[in-house]
């Protein structure tokens, strides 16, 4: 059976290229969200595998997002996706639990080898 | 026995015993597995176990004989406490107050009660059973050590350290790691990152775990015994700052900012004259700033002088002489690798004067100067000074001057013999034999910081020896010349004179080719000869260097002198410091590097040549 994921990001453009990036390697993505309301959201009802979570998006940002998410199930395995400049911001959702971080601009290699390292059991 | 009049000796060189106990006890604490070290300490402790017993001081000798023992066990044991070395601190103040209660002619204070406070035994020297136990527990607390470097391309290095050590938090304890978790979290993103981590998981494992992460350029488990020097060697090197100066580096790196902005904002807008003020701006805050770091490495002689007086004091009431000493000038400052390298050579300078150029009174004095970018060190003695004849003889004798040289050479060039490896140490009894005792050491110890040696010598007048060394080690003047189309540079500090000759000025005397240069006769080498470089079309009028090489003046036929510059010279990474003639590289403005020539090894390689051939 194929693995579940949930992709966060404001933007369709992100969305869209990331669920292509998902479905080629065989995932399923079971919801997108453009706010950390509808990630949780998300979240509760699906339980996936994987949330990739864009950081700086309008009304709930990915890093409440994901401190919330962690609260609810603190093994919830969680990727942050944001771009340079933002340095400080995935400093901050490493150290909230981010399990690894994707810098946009990304390349599909990039997505899956970190997507890959994070979903294989050590 | 009436030992009263030996008192002062002793306790001078008590305090010198003490003082380097401190200064072996403070570099343990780094290093509580040097051998050397505890070796050291224990013959310090024995020697003044020896002189307090002499004495008859016996709660000085209770002490130091205490320490002895104690410093055994540490010597069996390969290692040093940091409680001990505490504990030998706190030692050597009593055995300090000891010395004043010796100094004011008071009865010596009891030590039984600091000795009942001597840590306890370790316990592994009482039980050796034990030792199994012992091993698993130290690997087990030691961990393993693992360094990670990553790809220069890598995005967002902190982070990315932050995730690995979350990833190996999960594999096992994390015990140290540098940059610490906190450290990433203040912003710090090295391309590096050690940690030591305590896991039941096999090497293999963590490396396949980590080798997921195609962000890392290199993992290694490096063994303990690599990493500790290398702790060490930054820890040698450290340097105080005042506050002041530090202040002073903020305000100008805020000028440069500031100044930053000012060249940024005259770019965009197309402001050339803005550009320009800001260019000029920046050339003088760099200026300063290089001036300021330059200050940073310097230290006064002061501390090298300190040491003398307590050199010729004890040197001179040992052989019965009264021999003043004079310092002028402690006040210059040289950079710091320079005044270390200096050290040994200086006490052994004022030693030989003291010991052989001084017959019973006399007045060793020791001057500093400074010249432009050099300084000047000079011993000198009012003694009966060197004599010519008896070196000329004694070279002849050694073999090192044929009986056609020894006639010519003149007193200059008879003086540097002394340098000679060797020279004197054959023959102890000659009356200028001892002049040379280990300046061939103090003249190796000059050249490597890019200085020359000087020594004259008037009969029944005295010796002077004069070391010419550069202020700075890294920011240097050098002359730039060109050879066979390649720029090379020569520190300015080992030319004598730069000249243009005109080929009808060239003698030859046999093979060799000579100039007459201001009423001597100096040999010519050619540069690109001594390169193996191909043979150029003749230059007219020929460029010189006047150079000094071994004690001897020489014409280095090059085939453009190009210019004098301050660089910054940097050594050479390995495996190109394996190269002779070569003591580092330097970037000019215009982006070329080029070589700084060592000259003193090139010739030496070529006499090494000649040798086999």
């Amino acid at each position: 059976m194929s693995k579940k994921v949930i992709i966060v990001d404001d933007a369709l453009f992100m969305r869209t290229m990331l669920r292509d990036i998902f479905e080629s390697a065989d995932w399923q993505v079971v919801a997108e969200a453009e706010d950390g309301g509808q990630a949780i959201a998300g979240y509760k009802k699906h339980r996936p595998d994987l949330v990739t979570m864009d950081i700086v998006m309008p009304e709930m940002g990915g890093i409440d997002a994901l401190k919330r998410i962690l609260a609810e199930d603190p093994s919830a395995t969680i990727v942050v996706c944001s771009a340079l400049g933002q340095k400080n911001l995935i400093m901050d959702a490493v150290n909230a639990g981010a399990k690894d971080f994707i810098v946009k601009p990304f390349q599909r290699a990039q997505v899956l080898e970190v997507v890959e390292r994070v979903t294989t059991a050590s | 026995m009436d030992v009263a009049k030996f008192r002062d000796m002793f306790l001078a060189e008590a305090a010198e015993h003490l003082e380097s106990m401190v200064d072996i006890l403070v570099q343990l604490d780094l290093d509580q597995e040097d051998q050397d070290g505890i070796d050291a300490l224990f013959r310090e402790a024995h020697s003044i176990k020896g002189m307090a017993a002499t004495m008859e001081h016996a709660e000085t000798t209770k002490l130091a004989h205490h320490l002895e023992d104690r410093l055994d066990s540490c010597r069996q044991l390969g290692r040093i406490s940091g409680v001990e070395i505490d504990w030998f601190l706190a030692a050597t103040d009593l055995l300090e107050l000891l010395l004043d209660d010796v100094r004011n002619q008071q009865e010596e204070r009891s030590v039984a009660s600091f000795i009942a406070t001597s840590p306890k035994e370790p316990v592994s020297a009482i039980n050796p059973d034990s030792k199994e136990d012992k091993g698993n527990l130290s690997l087990g607390k030691q961990g393993q050590l693992i360094c990670l470097q990553l790809q220069a391309s890598v995005a967002a290095p902190g982070p990315r350290f932050l995730v690995l050590l979350k990833k190996l938090a999960e594999l096992g304890t994390i015990i140290e790691s540098t940059p610490s978790t906190e450290d990433l979290l203040q912003g710090d993103a090295p391309n590096q990152l050690i940690l030591r981590l305590e896991s039941d998981i096999p090497q293999e494992q963590i490396y396949q775990q980590l080798q997921q992460y195609s962000e890392l350029q290199a993992i290694t488990f490096p063994d303990e015994a690599e990493k500790k020097p290398q702790q060490k060697r930054s820890i040698d090197k450290t340097v105080r700052i005042s506050t002041e100066l530090l202040d002073h580096f903020i305000n100008l790196t805020g000028e440069l900012i500031t100044n930053r902005y000012q060249l940024q904002n005259a770019l965009k807008t197309h402001d050339w004259q803005g550009l320009n003020d800001g260019v000029g701006q920046m050339a003088q805050l760099v200026k300063n700033l290089h001036h300021q770091v330059l200050k940073v490495r310097m230290v006064s002689l002061e501390g090298l002088t300190g040491r003398l007086s307590r050199t010729v004091h004890d040197l001179s009431r040992s052989l019965g002489k009264e021999i003043k000493l004079q310092v002028d000038g402690a006040e210059i400052e040289l950079d710091r690798a320079i005044v270390e390298e200096l050290a040994d050579p200086l006490v052994h300078m004022v030693r030989n004067a003291v010991d052989h150029g001084i017959e019973q009174n006399g007045t060793v004095s020791v001057k500093a100067w400074r010249e432009r970018d050099q300084v000047l060190i000079q011993v000198a003695d009012d003694g009966r000074g060197i004599d010519p004849e008896k070196i000329r003889q004694q070279a002849l004798d050694q073999g090192l001057l044929s009986s056609d040289q020894a006639k010519t050479i003149r007193d200059y060039d008879l003086f540097q013999l002394i340098c000679q490896p060797g020279f004197s140490t054959a023959e102890e009894v000659s009356e200028t034999s001892g002049r040379g005792v280990g300046m061939d050491v103090v003249k190796t110890a000059v050249e490597q910081v890019g200085g020359i040696l000087l020594i004259d010598s008037t009969p029944g007048e005295g010796s002077r020896i004069t070391l010419k060394v550069p202020l700075s080690l890294a920011i240097i003047r050098v002359l730039i010349v060109e050879c066979d189309g390649t720029r090379m540079a020569m520190p300015i500090s080992r030319v004598v004179q730069t000249a243009e000759i005109s080929p009808e000025e060239v003698q030859s005397s046999g093979k060799q080719l000579m100039i007459n240069y201001q009423g001597e006769r100096l040999p010519l080498l050619s540069l690109r000869k001594i390169l193996k470089l191909p043979q150029g079309p003749p230059p007219n009028p020929i460029p010189l260097v006047i150079t000094e090489v071994m004690g001897r003046k020489i014409g280095l036929v090059v085939d453009q002198l190009m210019r004098q510059q301050e660089v910054y010279v940097q050594r050479l990474p390995a495996p190109f410091d394996q190269i002779r003639g070569c003591s580092g590289g330097t970037i000019l403005g215009d982006g070329q590097i080029i070589l700084l020539l060592d000259l003193q090894s090139l010739f030496e390689r070529r006499r090494d040549k000649e040798k086999i051939a």
